[in-house]
């Protein structure tokens, strides 16, 4: 909401503030002021002038020589506009040193074809006023006294704008006059309601002009119209010219600009017919009533919009001609040659006009105000004041009465509106706010407010709430009052003894944990989007999607991820993009998957839900860093490390890995590099090589290592750690070389190793893997260190060549490896 | 040979050697050298062996003599030997000392290093880490949420501009992503009963995507729930929060708001961190719009209706609600110019933080 200050000042005369005090103020009183802007500052610097004679510039043609009279002497400067008036007419002038910022200009003295100039003859954009710029502002001989400043004779060129960001609770605040009432409540000054002016007026009486039908009384509860005749449409005065700029609405012609006025004043949206376009043209009938389904109407936007019964209608007696509170038609405007006018002020039901504007995907000044709620009180001042406003400027004449249809009733007078009744105990006050406010104080400031309150005894008042505060309800409503109009700052602070909660679900903790032990290994945390496509999840191998978004941003987040990898993905994605190769990233979160009946939810009512599994999933790119090395790429057994220590650091228990079964490899591996992780024998997650098709669908450009793990199995936290003695006698490593055919695992040859060696080994660790050189071809070199260690005992070496004598002959038995020599 | 012979052989023998170990040990050059020239003198094999092998063959009452000469030249060397190798490894030590120095601005070699907590995972915890301190406990709650959970039983009215704030993700008619981590307050309120003192930390969506937004981001909820909770409470915790996050000192203050849910319900500005200045005045800045004030979160004392729907007496009992955008504390923290950033996961971006 813009709102102006010389006109907030004009309804309220008391207020001295400044704008940025005003401003403070009202967000202190929760009317946020956005921005404060000036409107007119380039104005502010120029004069009145007037044309004292005018000749050809002597070299460029298009530009001519002006003499002005600036008040205390005259001046000759270079003009290029074609509009200077003739000798006597008056011009704005912007004089040496003014600034006009709307052109970023100062004025300074230049030579403009060889001739010397010391000003400029300014038109409205030049001056900030408006964006319609046809030529130099022009006025009629003796509009001033040259010299004076353009600001004083026209009031309204210069104004200070603020834009306020209103709560949707608080309609008031979109008209002056609402704002007017709250500063006067704030600043503690009285408050009175513009007055209508009064109006010549016809003989002819409303009620003659028009008939008005209100058929659907629970949408529009009140319909009220009055009217204007030998209306004369012209351009509006400056003074509502200027304020409608100021505040963002282009001038149309004097009657439109009264609708907007109004509008702007009481935060009521109105419409003005030509009453000589409402049908039939005989007996002109306004019709209020839903829209027949498919019914269609053509909006002033030019949109034709096909319509259903729960849109409200203002018809004529043949047709629509606008979408209540909303938008007009074509049809019934205001134009040039129009004579008679009626004035529509009505009260449509807000969530009916919001209904409509969501469907038809319209916002207008207008449903905004309706939907959040206008002032059903306010309609009969409303329509005094426009027809008086009309009398004013289109030299019109008000017909005699106002129509106020209730319903079946039409009357002349609006019928009350119904105000709550709101009990009001003083104890709430501090109950709720921790600090004592008399009650006194808290009553007389709901007076200010608007409200009437009346004693009900010792602590216990009576409030009605005004009709221009829908938001007023219930008692908590008023305490709210008291305090944003006293100030929060009044409030102490004060720790409050907190009696403790325990933790309820637990995952918040295990995605710490989690996060900690990923970060601990160098992996650095992305928070992915929980949305995804279709697509991915395909390129993915992952579930189809239990959860499809009925409105999505697009496709590429339609619907609820299945698996965590699309986000770290798209991650590698970007980063390759910008030239990072090395990609060492986790995510923890859920995704979403249908609900297996095993996993039930807590409460019933969430059965419905899908299972939101809380996982954790791992991307490793690019290179893992040597010292003074040539970096080599990562492989698979890195993402191997990485998801066993996450295991064993999220359990405390030992886990494993085993290679995934050839026949049912996850389809988005890589068929020779795909394995599980394992804790408790319990396949806990999947990690490998991203299959080309993979990296290929999702363009990741080059060979990319996943994790993925379920993270539930460890929300019991930890298995606690166990002392173990710590060894008192040294240990005997032996090593031992084998030379295995190719295609048996490594892990079956330390099973080997360690089976052999028998109780005595502690340890075995393959520490060299070597091919090539004396190796022969298709087999392969495995070095194992063997540490043998007794617990109650320093091993004698015979005992450890025995043990380790074992591990040649049974392994060498059981592979064919041969010691390599 | 007779048996003076073999004494006089040994003394001779003794004396060569006593006359040349020294010299001997004196000239290896390294531990080595010089362990195998005692080797040789001290040795299985070596020439002091070779000496008492002659020993049997002296005369029997010249033997014990003729022992404890050999003996003491045994000593001798042995002390000798550990002299020259004291010398030999204080000189290597000196030489190793005084060689040139290692070449220290060759790139470090790091052990694994750690990786990086998102920026707003580390405002997540800390904020949880502050709260915790206070006394609340972490309630969860599902990121897909029925409508009823996250507006209705809010007290947002249907067809309401109040919705328009929060424009959410659907995924049928009754079923939506939740638009914020409010909907705790109802989950717990309707499992447990007061008192309460819960915080929410987690994942909200919002039809929203533009330079300012994100369709997902984060909140955390917290909220109080006992009897004669009051706003000033709620100050106090505010209060407390900002010390803790901020740094002591930092201001707080309250502008009312409109929250369908709290009543009254405030907006929550703290001191502009950006342009504080050491005596603890803030002269204003770009970032806070040179109001010296920064906007963090919405907050206000739980409506009644809330307490209603959830079947608790607000008579009876009162609470204060609070909730913040991790977003934008994070960025606040740590300077980040643009939501975005947050959410393209570049890995410069993260090693960061």
């Amino acid at each position: 909401m813009k709102a102006s200050y010389t006109w907030l000042r004009e309804l309220v005369p008391q207020l001295t503030a400044s704008p940025k005090d005003l401003a403070a103020r009202l967000t202190g009183a929760g009317l946020e002021v956005e921005g404060i802007t000036e409107y007119g500052e380039g104005a502010a610097a120029c004069l009145l002038a007037a044309v004292v004679s005018i000749r050809p510039h002597p070299t460029k043609s298009g530009l001519r020589l002006v003499t002005v009279d600036r008040g205390e002497a005259t001046q000759e400067l270079v003009c290029g506009a074609p509009n200077v008036p003739d000798p006597g007419g008056m011009v704005v002038l912007a004089p040496l040193g003014a600034h006009l910022p709307a052109v970023n200009m100062t004025i300074a003295k230049r030579a403009i074809g060889g001739v010397e100039s010391e000003g400029m003859l300014c038109s409205e954009t030049e001056l900030g006023l408006s964006d319609q710029g046809e030529g130099i502002l022009v006025f009629p001989p003796g509009f001033a006294k040259p010299g004076t400043s353009f600001t004083t004779v026209v009031p309204n060129a210069r104004d200070t704008v603020f834009e306020i960001g209103l709560t949707p609770n608080r309609p008031d605040g979109l008209g002056h006059v609402g704002l007017a009432r709250e500063i006067c409540a704030l600043y503690g000054f009285p408050f009175s309601l513009p007055k209508a002016a009064a109006a010549p007026e016809s003989a002819i009486a409303t009620k003659e002009l028009v008939t008005i039908a209100v058929e659907d009384a629970e949408r529009c509860p009140h319909y009220g119209a009055a009217g204007a005749v030998e209306v004369t449409i012209g351009p509006s005065p400056l003074a509502i010219r200027y304020r409608l700029q100021a505040l963002g609405v282009r001038s149309i012609s004097n009657v439109v600009d009264v609708t907007n006025i109004l509008m702007l004043e009481w935060g009521h949206p109105m419409h003005a017919f030509d009453l000589d376009r409402v049908r039939p043209a005989a007996t002109p009938k306004i019709v209020v009533r839903r829209a027949k389904d498919g019914e269609a109407i053509t909006t002033l936007d030019g949109v034709a919009r096909s319509l259903v019964p729960d849109d409200l209608l203002i018809c004529d007696g043949e047709g629509p001609t606008a979408l209540a509170g909303i938008m007009g038609g074509a049809d019934s405007e205001i134009h040039a040659g129009t004579k008679r006018v009626l004035f529509e002020v009505a009260w449509f039901e807000p969530r009916g006009v919001r209904r409509s504007g969501r469907r038809h995907g319209m916002h207008t000044e207008s449903s905004h105000r309706f939907e959040r709620g206008v002032d059903p009180g306010d309609v009969a001042h409303v329509l005094a004041r426009a027809v008086a406003l009309t009398c004013e400027l289109a030299g019109a004449k008000a017909t005699k009465g106002q129509l106020h249809v209730h319903g079946p009733k039409v009357l002349a007078e609006p019928e009350a509106p119904a105000r709550r009744v709101i009990p009001l105990r003083a104890h709430r006050i501090g109950d709720l706010l921790g600090v004592e406010v008399p009650f006194a104080e808290a009553t007389g400031i709901l007076e200010r407010l608007g409200c009437a309150v009346t004693a009900k005894g010792e602590g216990v008042a009576e409030v009605l709430a005004p009709t221009h505060r829908p938001d007023l309800a219930r008692e908590v409503d008023l305490v709210e009052e008291v305090i944003r109009v006293r100030g929060m700052d009044a409030v102490p602070a004060e720790l409050p003894p907190v009696r403790a909660s325990r933790d309820v679900g637990g995952r918040e903790e295990l995605a710490s944990r989690a996060r900690a032990a990923a970060v601990a290994l160098g992996l650095s945390e992305a928070i992915t989007f929980s949305f995804t496509s279709r697509a991915k999840l395909v390129a993915l191998s992952a579930p189809e999607p239990a959860v499809v978004l009925a409105n999505p941003l697009g496709e590429h987040q339609a619907v609820m991820r299945t698996t965590l990898l699309p986000g770290l993905l798209d991650a590698v994605q970007n980063a390759r993009r910008h030239g990072e190769r090395d990609v060492r990233e986790f995510t923890v979160g859920p995704v979403f998957l249908a609900r297996e009946p095993s996993r039930a939810p807590a409460r019933e009512a969430d059965q419905v839900l899908p299972d939101e599994r809380l996982r954790l999933a791992a991307v490793l790119a690019g290179e893992r860093p040597a010292w003074l090395a040539r970096s080599v790429a990562v492989d698979v057994w890195d993402m191997k490390g990485i998801a066993l220590e996450l295991a064993q650091r999220l359990s405390g228990k030992a886990a494993t890995t085993e290679p995934a079964d050839r026949a049912a490899i996850p389809a988005h591996l890589h068929p020779r590099g795909a394995g599980h992780v394992l804790v408790d024998g319990a396949r806990i997650g999947t990690f490998g090589i991203l299959h080309p098709d993979a990296v290929e669908a999702l363009e990741l450009d080059g060979e990319v290592l996943v994790l993925e793990m379920e993270l539930d199995p460890f929300a019991a936290g930890p298995k606690l750690p166990a002392y173990a003695p710590i060894p008192r006698f040294p240990a005997s490593p032996r090593d031992i070389a084998l030379v295995v055919k190719d295609g048996i695992p490594a892990g079956e040859v330390e099973a080997a190793v360690r089976a052999a060696a028998g109780p005595l080994a502690e340890d075995v660790r393959l520490f060299d893997r070597f091919v090539g050189g004396q190796v022969p071809a298709g087999c392969s070199s495995l070095a194992f260190r063997v540490v043998y260690r007794a617990e109650d005992r320093t091993l004698t070496d015979a005992e450890v060549d025995a043990a380790h004598g074992n591990v040649v002959k049974d392994v060498g038995a059981r592979f064919g490896a041969t010691l390599r020599t | 040979m007779s048996n003076g012979d073999e004494a006089a052989a040994i003394d001779r023998a003794l004396a060569e050697l006593r006359e040349g170990f020294l010299p001997r040990f004196r000239a290896a050059a390294t531990e080595q050298a010089l362990r195998d020239e005692n080797a040789k003198i001290s040795g299985k094999k070596g020439e002091l062996t070779a000496i008492l092998s002659l020993l049997g063959k002296a005369a029997p009452e010249r033997r014990k003599e003729m022992g404890q000469k050999i003996n003491a030249v045994k000593q001798e060397v042995e002390a000798g030997f550990q002299t020259a190798l004291g010398e030999l490894r204080r000189k290597a030590r000196q030489a190793e000392l005084e060689a040139p120095p290692f070449d220290l601005t060759l790139p470090a070699r790091v052990p694994t290093s750690a990786g990086h907590k998102h920026p707003i995972a580390a405002v997540r915890e800390d904020v949880v880490a502050v709260f915790r301190s206070l006394g609340f406990a972490v309630f969860d709650g599902p990121d897909i949420e029925h409508e009823a959970n996250n507006f209705s039983m809010l007290g947002f009215p249907p067809d309401h501009p109040a919705t328009d704030m929060q424009d959410s993700f659907w995924t049928d008619q009754k079923l939506l992503l939740r638009t914020h981590t409010s909907n705790i307050q109802i989950r717990a309120m309707t499992t447990l009963k007061p008192p309460m003192a819960f915080i929410a930390p987690g994942t909200v969506y919002r039809r929203d995507d533009d330079a300012t937004h994100s369709p997902m981001f984060h909140q955390i909820e917290a909220f109080l729930v006992d009897k004669k909770v009051t706003l000033a409470h709620l100050k106090g915790v505010l209060a407390e929060f900002a010390e803790r996050l901020y740094g002591p000192g930092t201001p707080v203050r309250l502008r009312p708001s409109y929250f369908p849910f709290v009543e009254p319900g405030a907006e929550v500005d703290i001191g502009c961190v950006f342009c504080k200045s050491a005596d603890g005045t803030r002269k204003g800045c770009s970032l806070c719009k040179h109001t010296g004030w920064i906007e963090v979160l919405g907050c206000g004392m739980i409506h009644p209706v809330v307490f209603e729907n959830c079947g608790i007496d607000p008579e009876e009992w009162s609470g204060f609600a609070l909730g913040m955008g991790l977003e934008r504390i994070a960025m606040l923290r740590y300077g980040i110019p643009s939501i975005k950033l947050l959410f393209e996961n570049d890995p410069r971006f993260l090693a960061q933080f």
